[in-house]
């Protein structure tokens, strides 16, 4: 799994809300009952509950738009990405699957058949005296199982991203066997349709849930409307910075990468990479900068979740004292040498793109230089999204004092309680963050030493192998961060 | 072989769409002619309750000296929710205050309705359940009670009443 897959699944299962799985289930289980009781007819039951399914990813979509931009955008790459699907509908790992494509033969796209060997849904369904959707009394054998309203809002997402991402195909999936049913799996079929083949699916659809005697009021019909929202720096960016592109980059040697920001300039910005890059002579320090600052302002792209936490007066302050903390220790903690180390490796990458005088320019900096730079840019992103830098107190210390003095922080001792309780959780935060950040130190000699021949992947690989090397060791330590912080949100 | 039922109890799963479900559940019971829906609601959870006890439960006793340990322990090993709960002895009541509730999180306009009827009929049934099987005297008979407040209604918390009676075997 590619790492940004992994992130991408991770980021999803932290910010979710979850519960217990069994109360998931049996939730699940208790919606189709309900909808039985109106409908009394199980065939029936499944269409609505179905329709429920998509209706409630659909929602969800909509509320959270952003993180699906940096989703692929062709139908086949959104079926290779099935386990973030999957995650982002259910919350948990996609235990033991497997998929086999399926020629179709005039059409630009196969179809796929995805099987599921262990099903939350169908967990033990039958066994207990709730259970009472009867499927042996479905007459057509053909209809969908337990999961079908877990195949609605998977295919809600699924098309959500390709409307996202501008793209005029559509993706059927449909549940095709069901444990609780008798099925041996959970399989579903997943067919992608182009514009007018999903016309006449949606029509047949319409016409199937039209038969039903019950009023559904208005359904959805999502993959019809046109988007028309103003686009946005991810909006302009998507076609490169999506998920599939970046495991793509990383895959690729310096070189490879530099040619491919060298299309990406002449094909988004119809200009030479020499001529984009000569705007900046002589504004090289502002060029560090915006990239500090655009950083700051991607990371924030997701769902603004940045910018919403800033809004807290309390937070954007502890924010702004722990930034300011950075900026001052990473110049005392980080030996000159690997800031030094970085420079070289932006020096590689301008050189070739930029102007010769521009790289020149560049070489000059030192490492403490560019570190200010980009710190320089973070900070006015920051100031941009809330943070009174210049409302900050001398240190931290003095901040308390005088929210103590105004009562401001509750002496109530539930919250402290609270807080002394997350406290483990917090110190193996920052615990693994310095561990990442001792990794990451020894990054930019790797990538320099094999920027000719191999790419960034096999450099941050090059102890033994993906899971061993610098990946390996980075990507255990989030998982643990992660892990923390789904604690501390429970 | 597939999951059991068991080992669902020992993981997480994201509620967030399952959420957007409830609303639309009940406004497709509503639209459907259900009058009775907090009930339904409430008999949901207590289906839940009542399949639940069978993999997992608190403890085997429920009183008034461990009442508001047992529900805490609910509401954090099945909701994931860390509420403060009052009791009101005077008048029989138990107070849950939760901060960031299971199933409600939007104010819908369509429908007046908490998806937290659903917890409000399940933890109680759980309760139920226990004391039945344990049959003490102390024990306490607990009911859903009301909710007052609700982020569905758009307040800014969701807050699930039970009532509570000393009785033992009632």
């Amino acid at each position: 799994m590619g790492a940004f897959q992994w992130l991408m699944k991770k980021i999803t299962k932290v910010f979710g809300r979850s519960t217990n799985a069994l109360f998931y289930t049996l939730l699940y289980r208790e919606i189709l009952k309900e909808i039985n009781e109106i409908t009394k007819k199980e065939e029936d039951s499944l269409i609505i509950l179905r329709e429920i399914g998509k209706r409630a990813a659909y929602e969800s979509c909509e509320r959270h738009s952003n993180i699906f931009k940096f989703m692929p955008g062709s139908p086949k790459k959104v079926l290779d990405y099935f386990e973030i699907l999957w995650v982002v509908v259910f919350g948990r790992e996609l235990d033991d699957y497997s998929y086999e494509e399926i020629p179709k033969e005039g059409s630009k796209y196969n179809d796929y058949i995805v099987k599921i060997s262990k099903c939350p849904l169908c967990a033990d369904y039958g066994q207990d005296n709730e259970d009472t959707f009867n499927f042996n009394k479905l007459k057509d054998k053909k209809t969908e199982g337990l999961a079908c309203g877990l195949c609605g809002m998977l295919e809600s997402v699924a098309n959500f991203i390709l409307k996202i991402k501008r793209n005029d195909y559509r993706i059927q999936i449909v549940e095709q066997a069901c444990i609780a049913k008798g099925g041996d799996c959970l399989q579903f079929i997943c067919k992608i349709h182009d514009y007018k083949s999903w016309e006449k699916l949606m029509d047949s659809r319409s016409k199937e849930r039209n038969a039903l005697k019950v009023n559904f009021g208005e359904y959805l019909e999502e993959e019809d409307i046109v988007q028309e929202t103003k686009l946005d720096i991810i909006d302009k960016l998507q076609d490169v910075i999506s998920i599939d592109k970046l495991e793509e980059y990383l895959d690729e040697p310096l070189e490879s990468i530099k040619e491919r920001v060298s299309d990406i300039i002449r094909d988004k910005l119809n200009m030479e990479p020499d001529h984009f890059f000569d705007y900046f002579r002589n504004y090289e320090d502002d060029m560090i900068k915006i990239i500090g600052y655009l950083g700051t302002h991607l990371l924030n792209e997701y769902g603004g979740l940045l910018e919403k936490s800033l809004k807290n007066e309390w937070f954007s302050k502890v924010f702004g004292y722990i930034f300011r903390q950075l900026k001052e220790m990473t110049l005392l903690f980080i030996p000159l040498d690997v800031i030094r180390d970085y420079n070289e490796l932006l020096v590689s990458f301008l050189d070739g793109l930029a102007p010769p005088e521009m790289v020149d320019n560049v070489k000059q900096f030192t490492g403490r230089d560019t570190i200010n730079y980009l710190f320089e840019g973070a900070q006015m992103a920051l100031e941009n999204l809330g943070i009174e830098f210049s409302e900050l107190k001398e240190n931290v210390w003095e901040e308390l004092k005088k929210e103590r003095e105004n009562g401001l922080i509750s002496s109530e001792t539930t919250p402290i309680d609270k807080t002394r309780e997350r406290v483990p959780q917090i110190i193996s935060i920052i615990q693994e963050i310095l561990m990442i950040f001792n990794d990451i130190l020894t990054l930019p000699i790797r990538v320099l030493i094999s920027e000719s021949h191999y790419g960034l992947k096999t450099a941050i690989n090059s102890v033994v192998s993906e899971e061993e090397g610098l990946y390996g060791s980075i990507r255990e330590r989030f998982d643990k961060i992660f892990d923390q912080i789904e604690e501390i949100r429970k | 072989m597939n999951f059991s039922r068991k080992e669902l109890v020992k993981t997480d799963a994201t509620m967030n769409q399952m959420r957007n479900s409830i609303h639309i559940l009940a406004s497709f019971m509503e639209k459907n002619g259900v009058s009775d829906l907090k009930e339904r609601l409430r008999k949901m959870g207590q289906n839940i309750a009542k399949t639940y006890i069978r993999y997992w439960k608190p403890t085997d006793s429920v009183n008034s000296s461990n009442l508001k340990d047992v529900i805490t322990t609910i509401y954090q090993k099945i909701l994931n929710s860390s509420p403060s709960i009052e009791l009101n002895d005077a008048e029989n009541l138990v107070k849950v205050r939760d901060h960031n509730c299971a199933l409600c999180k939007y104010h819908y306009d369509d429908i007046e309705i908490a998806g937290c009827e659903i917890i409000l009929g399940m933890v109680s049934e759980i309760i139920s359940l226990i004391n039945k099987e344990s049959n003490g005297i102390t024990s306490l008979i607990f009911e859903p009670h009301e909710v007052p407040e609700s982020r569905a209604y758009g307040n800014k918390t969701c807050i699930q009443v039970y009532k509570y009676r000393i009785g033992g075997r009632g």
